[in-house]
């Protein structure tokens, strides 16, 4: 295609930061009508990038053209008025508004100065219905499943009217099922002409999905290419500059007495009637379609929501837990799936976010003992190889993955003998990723008992020795890994296998 | 797979988030001292009562009187409980009963029960917010209206007179010339600094301040450490509240009116977010000496007590806007 249908041609784009280069000398050109996916590890320049296109970034050289005509974006609102729209990764919508007034929020319908309320909701009803989401334009967004309001969040953008739509890991919290929902909206944006930008560390969505994909690293674009002429340990390799053989690594270990027992359980509300066990040594898969209950399940064994119904049995003896410290007590640690929300002291040192659980065992005549202190973050740093090995930096300064080892030291300081990792890898980068799943499976090795929940198939499939399902807040019986597929895991979470 | 831990960078490790955190770290620590070396020069040189013995004993003793419920309320504000706004009425509590009940129980009976039953008005605002989850605001305004009512209707409304001289000279007495207040202000803020930056439950106000949810799910016990700050701000105003009414040996039911102010502005021109999650008593202080030396520069200056009302409010307007400005570069 020629220049002038191009949807965005960014030339020699370099952003300098006061002692270092984020961007140096990328050039990106998306056609309409054209997914481009732009892949590349944790702090490659992709959110750099994004900012320079969404107007929160003045680029310190090369030019930005739209639809052909040279632009110059000082502010997101500069974006907007030129058709570029953002779905960020973080869900900018309110809770308390309607699904209606969200889609239109700041632009709503109206009529005599007042907002049109019934042509609001027609519209946005229509915008939904093309998108293909069932969802009522008239619900309170804040009783919307996260999928669903990532879906509200997409159709926001589409009821502008956009030429660009970029998506920011969009498929983050999305299930395999919602990510197919997804990508049939896409294509139909696509087929209306949009040029979208795809943003995501899901290699293989990324080739599902794209046309063209640009791989950075080190601020630098290393190359474009057609989807077709490119594999995802092609992309890995440019990503990270080397081959990465084994993505999951399985450590063989030898498995045990049962060390965790739940029969039962239910909270009355999200889930019933689950049972599993799981043993010395082992690692269980639980997953299942966002919203069936994996979740709810592990934090009700960890004590953050009530136990209504069922049991749980540590090493064979029933505890009752009704707080994290109990659930502590009994041996159980659960690392969170919402890293910025439930994992970290953002205000924290590396150090005070390790030592947090275990802060008592630190502490004589009520006076935290420093040396025990640091020696304990030490330790952590340098078993879990967290970068940079500095425990006295601020835990938010961390890469994702890099947080991610603190939270998962937090709980290993505590000697537990079975850690819930509730989506351990989401948003970290390969390299992390496989790093994180190297520790578990040193875990394991050395006794321990893990439950991981997660959505990404290939990774249950890769690290779990068995795996539980759940439906609608129902699990199905575990099942040993050699009897699974992700074609079986996927019938069994839509319903249409009942094991 | 070790090798790619190797190669692994993060970009938020780099130089450019260091350097730009180092100045304005430096900026925001230091240059409360530089403003409080200011204050002081300007004063020696614009005031000649300002560097005398007699002012500065002024300065220490209100100093000293707002200062003990600073401490407390720097617990509040890092805990992320917004503000305590229930100090009169604790301040008043402390100050009257220590006083009506000399005739009844004796001096130190009185003093140390008077604390008690303001560190019980802490309690009840504790519970409020930390287990009901009542808006702090409104949950201690509403404590504080209630409590300084009881206040008002147990002593009748009226002055209260202390009968103790030996406690009243006690109070007012100095050591090596310093006043004795100023010690006993002394001790709670090395007591208050030792227990928020240097013991565990410190490190769990910090901790529930700067991520509540996380903080939970990391066994943390949420709902009294939050609680915990209430009781500590009362206590420490009840206490202040007792050494104010032995000093004026009388004390009348809005005796605390203003302290709340005093001391959320200290603590917010200490550089202390009111977001919570950060802070500690020693820049607190640092906003307490700054403000006190200004107001006292301002009194001495002959500024109209409008115009002092409008700078200290500018004041802590400026200090809140500026730690939003940091927050926002993520730097604080």
């Amino acid at each position: 295609m020629s220049a002038a249908t191009s949807a965005l041609r960014m030339q020699g784009i370099s952003k300098t930061f006061p002692g270092v280069k984020a961007l140096s000398n990328v050039s990106l050109s998306v056609d309409f009508g054209r997914v481009h996916a732009i892949v590349g590890e944790n702090g490659a320049g992709k959110s750099t990038l994004m900012k320079v296109l969404s107007g929160t970034y003045l680029p310190t050289t090369g030019t930005t053209e739209v639809g052909g005509v040279e632009v110059r974006m000082r502010k997101p609102a500069d974006a907007q008025k030129l058709g570029i729209r953002m779905v960020h990764q973080e869900l900018n919508l309110v809770p308390d508004l309607t699904v209606a007034e969200n889609v239109y929020l700041g632009r709503m319908p109206r009529k005599w100065s007042l907002v049109d309320k019934a042509a609001m909701l027609r519209n946005a009803a229509a915008v939904l219905r093309e998108l293909g989401a069932d969802i009522d334009p008239a619900a309170r967004l804040g009783d919307l499943s996260i999928s669903q309001q990532q879906l509200v969040e997409i159709a926001k953008a589409y009821a502008a009217n956009p030429r660009i739509i970029v998506l920011d890991e969009p498929t983050s919290s999305l299930s395999e099922h919602e990510t197919a929902a997804l990508f049939k909206i896409l294509r139909k944006m696509k087929q209306s002409g949009i040029a979208i930008v795809y943003i995501s560390h899901r290699l293989k969505e990324v080739l599902e999905i794209a046309d063209d994909i640009t791989i950075l690293r080190d601020g630098s674009m290393i190359e474009t290419r057609p989807a077709s002429g490119i594999t995802a340990a092609e992309m890995i390799r440019l990503m990270v500059g080397r081959e990465v053989t084994n993505v999951f690594p399985k450590t063989p270990s030898t498995i045990g007495a049962p060390v965790l027992k739940v029969s039962g359980l239910g909270d009355g509300f999200s889930f019933e009637n689950v049972s599993f066990e799981v043993r010395v040594g082992e690692i269980l898969g639980l997953t299942g379609l966002v919203g069936a209950g994996r979740t709810e399940v592990a934090k009700t064994i960890f004590g953050l929501s009530a136990v209504t119904a069922g049991s749980i049995e540590v090493h064979g003896k029933p505890v009752t837990i009704r707080s994290p410290s109990a659930a502590m007590k009994a041996g159980i640690a659960y690392v969170p799936e919402d890293r910025k929300g439930d994992g970290i002291i953002p205000s924290m040192t590396v150090r005070e976010n390790i030592s947090l659980a275990v802060l008592r065992r630190l502490t004589r005549f009520g006076r935290v003992s420093m040396s025990a202190d640091r020696k304990l973050a030490a330790k952590y740093a340098r078993d879990l190889s967290i970068v940079p090995p500095d425990p006295e930096r601020r835990i938010n300064l961390l890469s994702g993955g890099n947080q991610q080892k603190a939270v998962i030291s937090k709980w290993l300081s505590a000697n537990p003998s079975v850690l819930i990792l509730d989506e351990p890898t989401r948003g970290v980068d390969v390299g992390a990723k496989a790093e994180i799943h190297r520790i578990i499976g040193e875990l394991v090795a050395a006794g321990m008992a893990v439950v991981m929940i997660s959505s990404e198939l290939p990774e249950v499939l890769g690290v779990s020795d068995r795996v539980v399902v759940m439906r609608d807040g129902r699990a199905s019986p575990a099942i040993e890994r050699r009897h699974l597929t992700e074609e079986r895991i996927m019938a069994l979470a839509t319903g249409e296998e009942t094991a | 797979m070790t090798d790619i831990a190797l190669t692994m960078r993060d970009d938020l490790g780099n130089p450019r988030f260091n350097r730009g955190n180092r100045l304005v770290g430096l900026l925001s620590r230091n240059g409360l001292l530089v403003a409080i070396l200011a204050v002081l020069l300007y004063g020696s040189l614009a005031s000649p009562v300002f560097f005398t013995t007699g002012n500065m004993v002024n300065v220490l003793t209100s100093m000293a009187i707002v200062g003990i419920v600073v401490v407390g309320m720097t617990f509040v504000l890092v805990v992320g409980g917004l503000a305590d706004l229930s100090v009169p009425a604790t301040i008043a509590c402390g100050a009257i009963l220590s006083l009506a009940l000399q005739p009844m129980i004796g001096p130190v009976p009185a003093f140390i029960l008077a604390i008690a039953l303001a560190g019980a008005c802490g309690l009840v605002n504790g519970l409020l917010v930390g287990y009901i989850g009542i808006n702090p605001i409104i949950a201690t305004l509403g404590v504080g209206t209630i409590v300084l009512g009881i206040v008002q209707a147990a002593v009748g409304g009226v002055i209260v007179y202390g009968t103790d001289p030996a406690s009243a000279a006690l109070v007012k007495s100095r050591v090596l010339g310093i006043p004795t207040i100023a010690l006993i202000f002394l001790v709670i803020a090395i007591i208050g600094n030792f227990v928020l930056s240097r013991s565990f439950w410190g490190r769990w106000t910090t901790a529930t301040g700067g991520n509540y949810n996380a903080a939970q799910a990391s066994a943390v016990p949420v709902r009294a450490v939050k609680a915990g700050a209430f009781v500590i701000t009362a206590l420490c105003s009840g206490l202040s509240g007792a050494l104010l009414g032995l000093t004026l040996q009388s004390a009348r039911p809005l005796v605390g009116t203003g302290y709340e102010f005093s001391a959320i502005t200290a603590v917010v021109v200490g550089g202390i977010s009111i977001m919570g999650g950060f802070g500690s008593v020693p820049r607190a202080i640092a906003g307490l000496i700054f403000v006190q030396l200004l107001t006292n520069i301002m009194v001495l200056q002959g500024v109209r007590t409008p115009v002092q009302g409008f700078v200290l409010g500018l004041l802590i307007a400026g200090a809140v806007a500026l730690d939003v400005a940091l927050r926002k570069r993520g730097a604080v």
